[in-house]
């Protein structure tokens, strides 16, 4: 028998995780993704060099832009650190933390994030930096709407948006996973995800070419320490969305059902393990698809809206 | 609110077959190239005999076995043979990749979300009609009243003949599905009856494309408006 791990510990941990290990996971992506490829690819380890490297860099901001500027990276890295104590990252009982918000208490830690990021990018009178913040907040007034169905349709399946009790219902019983709504809104979820994270088809996430950047091209004047959190910041959200689709939706095994060390080590390689072939079927996807055209990003969205919305309709009757 | 209860593996199960082929009908609402509707029809149609195996296998219905080779080989085989053969009859140069992109009235996603209210109206005008059964999935039955309507909205929405007619077909796949449902125990030859209908499709279906493409040079139907009084 492991020792148990007081409870704070374990909500702390939450958050590290998710903190340590998404730079991890991109790196992963990237390497998955080069050797489909035939390329060899950059070290897994690389984005933390990239990351430990920009923090040692001098900061700098354009003429004439405000405080705001540099806050918004610090902002939105506390938001996105914030989201982990609010979901089961390592642990299927709630932590006392965990209910201090639902889903859309997440969801709206994730749009102020986005948010701020925007109006720094605004702030810039850089044309690139602003067409990319344009971009991103008009995309994502589209894609709002699929996330609240997935809310609905979570909200029908438990009785409650708690992503908590969702992942405890889908491990309930084999017809919990099976029924059209759950897998309907999963889906919808994991098309959200491919266009929240800025993947292939609706953005290409590696190179400089700015007319098809949407979320990439918002911190072209960031530099030094402050483009460092921003970067380090979509890695932390691309981490959390994985974790909401692998560990409420798609996968709820492997969380530690209670303190003891033993099994919230073994949670905590099961997430990363989890985040990693989420991440995999993502390099997958971005290798045998092509990036779409700017306004075919809205046939994207209206399908994952269908998804979304046939996924409340099947509940309605009672079957779904 | 209670949490909604989750049915059973086998009523989930078809459930999500009978979802997945609206999801397909969708497909085919946006798909630009008549042989990617083919492509689409064939996945349905095969979905349709996974879906009769499944209740065969669950309500202990061996003849259902049957049916769903019958309907594999018709309409996965057969019927997308002969509409492929037909489409490359009518291709002119390029005899592959007949595109019927200009066809469409609405843009793509336009026509979607035409195709949720659609659905919408269909599902719940099934679902008030309140089949129950211990063996009638709801829901699956209310799917394949939806499916009727978004089929209907393909054929309104292509001005186009090979559209139209895919659309027809995949209207006989929804009211197939609804019977599976609804009377699986229905006696085989009456099953099969209903599957030769399709062919009778399939016969005026290939002559109206082949006239309309030796009179007008075109797949397009949208000439036929000038014949207007």
């Amino acid at each position: 028998m492991s020792a148990a791990i007081p409870i704070p510990v374990i909500q702390l941990l939450q958050v590290l995780t998710i903190a340590i290990g998404a730079p991890g996971i991109t790196g992963v992506i990237a390497k998955v993704e080069a050797r489909l490829q035939g390329r060899r690819g950059p070290r897994i380890r690389q984005p933390y060099y990239d990351l430990a490297k920009l923090f040692r860099k001098e900061a700098l901001a354009p003429d004439g832009a405000s405080w705001f500027f540099l806050a918004a990276p610090l902002i939105a890295v506390a938001a996105y650190l914030t989201i982990p104590l609010l979901i089961p990252v390592l642990t299927s009982y709630g932590l006392p933390l965990g209910y201090m918000g639902d889903i859309l208490g997440g969801g709206f830690l994730l749009s102020l994030a986005s948010f701020v990021v925007a109006t720094a990018a605004l702030e810039t009178g850089s044309p690139y930096a602003q067409l990319g913040s344009s971009r991103a907040k008009t995309f994502s007034a589209i894609t709002e709407p699929v996330v609240l169905f997935v809310v609905f349709t979570v909200a029908l399946l438990t009785g409650t948006d708690l992503p908590y009790a969702l992942a405890a219902t889908v491990r309930s019983s084999a017809g919990q996973i099976i029924r059209p709504a759950h897998l309907l809104a999963a889906a919808a979820l994991f098309m959200v995800i491919l266009h929240e994270t800025g993947r292939i088809p609706v953005e290409t996430h590696t190179g400089t070419y700015e007319f098809g950047m949407i979320e990439e091209a918002r911190s072209f004047e960031h530099s030094g320490p402050f483009f460092a959190l921003l970067k380090w910041g979509s890695e932390l959200k691309q981490l959390i969305l994985y974790t909401i689709l692998a560990d409420v939706f798609l996968a709820p095994w492997g969380l530690a059902s209670s303190q003891r060390a033993g099994a919230v080590v073994l949670a905590i390689a099961a997430l990363l393990a989890k985040a990693t072939a989420v991440g995999c079927v993502v390099a997958v996807i971005d290798n045998s698809f092509a990036k779409l055209r700017l306004f075919k990003i809205t046939e994207f969205v209206a399908g994952a809206f269908l998804l979304a919305v046939l996924g409340v309709f099947t509940l309605y009757l009672g079957g779904g | 609110m209670d949490p909604a209860q989750a049915p059973g593996v086998y009523e989930g199960a078809a459930n999500v077959i009978a979802a997945v082929m609206l999801l397909i009908e969708f497909g085919m609402l946006r798909q630009a190239l008549a042989r990617d509707q083919v492509r689409l029809y064939m996945a349905q149609s095969a979905l349709i005999s996974v879906l009769a195996i499944v209740i065969a296998a669950d309500r202990n219905l061996p003849e259902l076995y049957v049916l769903a080779a019958l309907s594999a080989a018709l309409k996965v085989v057969a019927v997308p043979l002969v509409l492929r053969r037909l489409l490359a009859r009518t291709g002119d140069d390029e005899e592959e990749a007949v595109g019927v992109a200009g066809s469409n009235t609405l843009s793509p996603a336009t026509a979607v979300l035409a195709g949720i209210v659609l659905a919408a109206f269909g599902f719940f005008c099934f679902g008030a009609m309140g089949i129950h059964g211990p063996a009638a999935p709801a829901t699956a039955l209310a799917i394949a009243g939806a499916m009727v309507l978004v089929a209907f909205g393909l054929m309104i929405v292509r001005r186009d003949v090979a559209s139209q007619a895919i659309g027809f077909f995949s209207l006989e796949n929804a009211i197939s599905l609804a019977a599976l449902v609804v009377a699986s125990g229905l006696p085989l030859i009456l099953e099969t009856a209903f599957l030769f209908d399709l062919l009778v499709a399939v016969v005026v279906f290939s002559m109206l494309i082949r006239t309309h493409h030796t009179r007008a040079e075109s797949l397009s139907t949208a000439d036929l408006t000038r014949l207007r009084g």
